[in-house]
């Protein structure tokens, strides 16, 4: 006897070989579903109401002045202005993308980042989402207002929604700091001996006040309650040791009318024995 | 001491493996199918036939003439994307970028296009000759054949009947496999096909971009500003969304899952650069009307 999905398969080949289209042949889906998640995600989406609609894209390219990376100590200015203005485009891109796409939102962002001597690159690329129409997965109903962009997962999305949280904006804030050079005396001074290196100690510690600051400042511009799932990267910059970055980037939520919901999770103690291996030396030594 | 003969035909099955419509395949199968994604298969009702594959081999170059003219004819039927970008200066020298470029290899889309179609309709015919009902767990390679100018492509899954069902007039074919290939169909999904687009766009920087990307500016030559780099950004979009347009076409309704989304970058000279994207993923075709799912329960793992 065979299982309910092998006659769901069968019945689906013989609609496939009949030339069937389904109801995806019907004027709701006139426009083909592009997407980039998984069946997992999409059948995660599809628990809360929602569906995926279309790819989409954010990109943006800025100069950095020729000069800036020399003869000087402190934040290169120039370099954090261009990162902000690059990651602002590409978000407005990518929320101008899901808008024409028909889309409430955008989850399952990759994000390729590259500053470089003259240029930053920021390109986002992710899919777009929405609610399917009369679907009550969630009971949430989307607040009103330009579409969500985020750097979520389709299952972070879920857990938000389901907990009473809806995702703003994707924010970053960046900070590229040339650290002071040590005086001859302090560089004598310290010569052979393990010490910390204060000036870059201080340079990271300043690039990192800026970074978050500026993440923190946009956060509070979109009347955010908080930041989630930030990501970081920080160190040295590459061209120089003595240039370090500090790059943060979250997604502003906000609570829902009726605030948090407790979602409970059930715990579980797994049952698995870990599996015994088979250890060759043991044999050896019981000889 | 003889030698084997070479089949002439690419496309034909191998000899005593063609399968017989509802019969079961002569010998022993083979497959592709990895033990769990084997044993999902069977729950399925499929049962394997045999390892189908596809395989061409396609010159590859690129073909470039003066100024960005593609030095072949660009395949007709539908409109190349192209922009011209204009120096703002006037005449300031021979060597100055007057114009900068951006354009759509259509060339180089059409051959990647009709060597991944090649391999993939070879694959299928295989497919179709051990009277398979579609392919599951399809895998592809591209790769350029180091020094000769040619690029190999490579298709390869399992061919699988599901025994009391109508057989297409094409083979199904789908890159799923296994436990996500299941829930697929019980989400009321059908595999139709494997559906993938390369865009190619050249981008010939004029001044104000050669200037942008060596940090100076465009009007004065001297320490730039923070300003935007117009000319990439619009080549490297239209990259992106021509591969999405490409695939969209293929797709007619249905809808494309689980996509993957490369982007390449090559920068061909100063200020020059190549963008390409990659699309591929399972044309599927919704059938059914199914419950969705109800949420799923939250645990936490006590270790």
């Amino acid at each position: 006897m065979s299982s309910p999905t092998a006659e769901r398969l069968r019945a689906a080949v013989d609609t496939l070989a009949n030339g069937g289209s389904g109801p995806a042949g019907t004027k709701e889906h006139a426009r083909a579903i592009t997407s980039d998640l998984t069946i997992d995600e999409v059948l995660m989406l599809h628990s809360i109401g929602w569906q995926p609609v279309d790819l989409v894209f954010g990109l943006a390219w800025w100069s950095i002045p020729w000069g800036v990376w020399q003869y000087r100590t402190g934040e290169v200015a120039e370099a954090s202005s261009a990162f902000g203005a690059a990651v602002d485009e590409a978000s407005r891109t990518l929320r101008e993308e899901c808008r024409a796409a028909g889309g409430t939102g955008v989850v399952g962002v990759q994000l390729d980042l590259d500053v470089r001597s003259h240029h930053v690159e920021i390109a986002l690329t992710g899919t777009a989402i929405r609610p399917v129409p009369g679907a009550h997965g969630s009971g949430v109903t989307p607040p009103k207002g330009p579409p969500f962009t985020s750097d979520l997962s389709a299952r972070d999305f879920t857990l938000l929604l389901r907990a009473g949280w809806w995702p703003t904006e994707l924010v970053a804030g960046a900070s590229f700091v040339i650290a002071p050079r040590r005086s001859a005396r302090q560089w004598a001074a310290q010569k052979g001996q393990n010490v910390e290196l204060t000036n870059l100690t201080t340079a990271l510690y300043s690039a990192r006040e800026g970074a978050m600051a500026r993440m923190q400042e946009l956060g509070v511009s979109q009347q955010a309650d908080g930041i989630v799932g930030v990501r970081l990267r920080e160190g040295p910059i590459g061209r120089g040791v003595r240039a370090m970055q500090f790059v943060a980037l979250g997604t502003t939520v906000r609570a829902l009318g009726e605030g948090h919901r407790a979602l409970a999770p059930e715990m579980v103690v797994s049952m698995v024995d870990p599996v015994d291996q088979f250890d060759a030396a043991s044999l050896r030594r019981r000889r | 001491m003889s030698m084997p003969s070479v089949d002439p035909d690419p496309t034909r099955s191998p000899p005593g493996r063609a399968g017989s419509g509802d019969g079961p395949s002569r010998g022993a199968w083979v497959s592709g199918l990895s033990v769990p994604s084997f044993a999902a298969c069977l729950e399925l009702g499929m049962e394997p036939l045999g390892l189908a594959q596809g395989v061409a081999v396609m010159q590859w170059a690129w073909y470039v003439g003066t100024y960005g003219m593609p030095a072949l004819p660009a395949p007709t039927g539908r409109r190349q994307y192209s922009e011209t970008w204009r120096c703002p200066h006037g005449f300031v020298g021979a060597e100055h970028r007057s114009y900068g470029f951006n354009y759509e290899q259509t060339w180089v889309e059409g051959n990647w296009a009709n060597g991944f179609g090649l391999a993939y309709r070879r694959m299928l015919d295989e497919a179709e000759a051990l009277g398979a009902h579609g392919v599951i767990g399809v895998v592809d390679q591209m790769r350029h054949t180091a020094g000769s100018g040619t690029a190999e492509f490579l298709i390869r899954g399992t061919a699988v009947r599901v025994p009391g069902a109508a057989v297409p007039s094409t083979p199904f074919a789908t890159y799923l496999s296994g436990q996500r290939l299941t829930k697929l169909v019980d989400t009321g999904y059908v595999p139709v096909g494997i559906a993938a687009a390369l865009s190619s766009v050249q981008m010939i920087g004029y001044c104000t971009t050669q200037y942008q990307l060596a940090g100076s500016t465009a009007m004065t030559w001297g320490g730039g500003g923070v300003e935007p780099i117009t000319q990439v950004v619009r080549a490297k979009g239209a990259a992106l969304r021509l591969a999405r347009e490409h695939v969209r076409a293929q797709l007619g309704t249905d809808a494309l899952h689980g996509a993957t989304f490369d982007a390449f970058e090559h920068e061909v000279g100063e200020a020059d650069f190549t963008f390409q994207c990659l699309v591929k993923g399972t044309r599927v075709r919704f059938v059914g009307h199914v419950e969705p799912p109800a949420q799923p329960g939250l645990v936490v793992s006590l270790r």
